[in-house]
């Protein structure tokens, strides 16, 4: 009797709850909705300028479309050596990353199941390391490598690349290590297994998913870095994409439309590989920032 | 055999090359800096060593370190205040959104772009009206022309301009990760405090908010190596200026090391940057040990 009156009672409320819910719901997704035009907008902004001719920019209005689509300022940022760049940013980026998931997975394998008395010590060295920041390198980096010669070379950028992006590689693999069964490596060992064969197939085959985000953190971070290429390399035709954007930028400061375009297809590349693994990407991106 | 026991040749196999480029591109460069910090050296020629006078001149008479320390540590407190609204955005779009992934991944999008091209498309976006500059076009539009400025141009307001970027480019990562963070808090505790009476943002406040306390953590380090990776964002939008009125700490490295030579004194101020790292990351990590041992 008394549940049958509390359920009636209760009815009319969640009907008046409703109705402020789907008004809040409303005011929340406007909301949400004027975020996305913030975050995204900007970019849309880019484009329509990158189309542009010089007088439009000048005198139009931040809305308006193109009269006509001005291709000719893409063709302006060709002939920059924008593929030049691309092709350099694919080169030190994929050259770090296979350095950096060869090395760290053999490093994070000894950490996390040999039986020695320096892995913990390693692992400190490694979280100790996270906390440094990378311009603190910059100067002496810059003296060793003009004095090893490797200064104005794709080595100087991918050893420091390699390096800083090391211990975030080392603690993401070794965890996920931790968690293997052992019984795996047993088997393995009584069917006569050297430790070399184990790793190659056994640990490394079941350490795609946590690869795949060193993979992903690492081609963020080092696609996109500009302050170490603009320092250590001097060679037009050794610069990275983030540094040729900026030269080209700095060069063409009053041709806007090319400088537009030449920002567009600097992002272009980020912005393809981010449309195909959206969510891997931001899956990886949140586990590398669990660092801390 | 709980553990792999193999021969130390074995170890130093797997370990070592890694181990081996780790320290001599960080912690060698690291020491040498200490070190250079004490001399009298412009990188190139003679150095002379001086002790700590680089850091006397560091501390005391150099006009310049003290502001810039002052906008590093600003540049982390605006993107810390920017968490809350991370937050408050997470936990709508936790509540009212079924399928957030348009949502979230056009918040995204910023966080993966180049510094270089943040900072090029919103020194185009900062540009004077004349120049085709978006803001101050829109602020005319909307008939608030006298808010017009030359952002990055004029001392006063080029610092916040640039805070700004910031907060537009990473608003997506710790929204995202304050989202995650909530989307693992079990389901079963938001159920069981309904039967008790908490709903809504009453729930958040009990639940939402303690058990997220870990993610905060990881947002507010966040916030504060990003405050220090702002470095590249200040060397393409102003480099430091008009007249110092944007250095951060290291620009003023940096300006001090290749612009004027001196680069022992920008190994001191490297040093201090170094140092300033491992004792805010301890103090965060000290503070946050504190906070879940409460809430928990």
């Amino acid at each position: 009797m008394s549940t049958s009156t509390a359920v009636s009672l209760n009815k009319p409320a969640t009907a008046a709850g409703r109705g402020r819910y789907s008004i809040a719901k409303t005011i929340v997704i406007v909301f949400l909705s004027i975020l996305v035009v913030t975050q995204v907008y900007p970019l849309l902004w880019l484009i329509l300028y990158s189309l542009k001719t010089n007088e439009e920019i000048l005198s139009g209005s931040f809305f308006a479309l193109p009269h006509a689509p001005q291709w000719s300022n893409y063709s302006a940022a060709l002939e920059g050596n924008y593929f030049r760049y691309l092709l350099n940013s694919l080169f030190v980026t994929s050259v770090t990353m296979l350095t950096v998931i060869l090395l760290s997975s053999l490093c994070a394998y000894a950490i996390s199941r040999f039986r020695w008395r320096y892995g913990q010590v390693v692992m400190l060295l490694f979280l100790v390391g996270m906390m440094i920041p990378m311009q603190a390198t910059l100067l002496p980096l810059m003296i060793i490598f003009k004095n090893i010669h490797v200064l104005n070379t794709h080595l100087s950028l991918i050893l420091p690349y390699v390096a800083f992006s090391m211990p975030i590689a080392v603690f993401i693999l070794s965890g996920f290590m931790k968690t293997i069964p052992h019984e795996i490596e047993e088997s393995a060992v009584m069917d006569g297994a050297n430790i070399g064969r184990i790793f190659r197939s056994i640990i490394l085959p079941v350490s795609v998913p946590p690869v795949m985000t060193v993979c992903i953190l690492t081609f963020i971070n080092i696609w996109n870095e500009y302050i170490l290429a603009a320092t250590f390399i001097s060679s037009e035709k050794l610069k990275t994409l983030p540094f040729g954007v900026n030269s080209f930028v700095s060069q063409y400061s009053v041709n806007y439309g090319a400088i537009g375009a030449f920002l567009v297809l600097g992002a272009l590349p980020v912005i393809i590989v981010y449309f195909l693994l959206a969510d891997k990407i931001t899956q990886g991106m949140v586990a590398g920032a669990v660092k801390g | 055999m709980n553990v792999l026991k193999v021969s130390r040749l074995t170890i130093a196999a797997f370990v070592l090359p890694c181990l081996i480029i780790y320290v001599g591109i960080v912690f060698v460069p690291i020491m040498v800096s200490m070190y250079s910090g004490l001399l009298d050296w412009n990188g190139i020629g003679e150095s002379k060593f001086i002790g700590l006078d680089n850091f006397r001149n560091l501390f005391f008479h150099d006009p310049v370190f003290w502001p810039s320390v002052r906008r590093t540590l600003m540049f982390s407190v605006f993107s810390m205040a920017e968490i809350p609204i991370a937050l408050l955005v997470a936990i709508l779009l936790k509540r009212y959104i079924r399928r957030p992934n348009f949502l979230v991944s056009s918040y995204f999008l910023p966080v993966i772009l180049s510094v270089v091209v943040v900072g090029q498309l919103w020194k185009t976006i900062y540009n004077p009206a004349s120049m085709g500059g978006m803001l101050n076009q829109v602020l005319e539009a909307i008939g608030l022309g006298s808010w017009a400025h030359a952002w990055l141009t004029e001392p006063s307001v080029a610092m916040y301009s640039l805070y700004f970027v910031a907060l537009w480019q990473y608003l997506g990562y710790h929204t995202l990760i304050q989202y995650t963070g909530i989307l693992n808090v079990p389901e079963e505790i938001y159920e069981a405090a309904k039967i008790d009476g908490a709903d809504g943002f009453a729930a958040d406040r009990y639940i939402t908010f303690p058990n997220i306390i870990p993610i905060f953590k990881i947002s507010i380090v966040l916030a504060f190596i990003g405050s220090l990776q702002a470095f590249d964002m200040v060397m393409v939008m102003t480099g430091g200026g008009p007249a110092h009125a944007t250095d951060v700490i290291s620009t003023h490295m940096y300006n001090m090391s290749f612009l004027s030579m001196k680069y022992g004194y920008g190994s001191s101020i490297a040093a201090f940057l170094v140092i300033l790292c491992l004792v805010a990351t301890f103090l965060i990590n000290l503070i946050f040990n504190k906070l879940e041992k409460r809430f928990s």
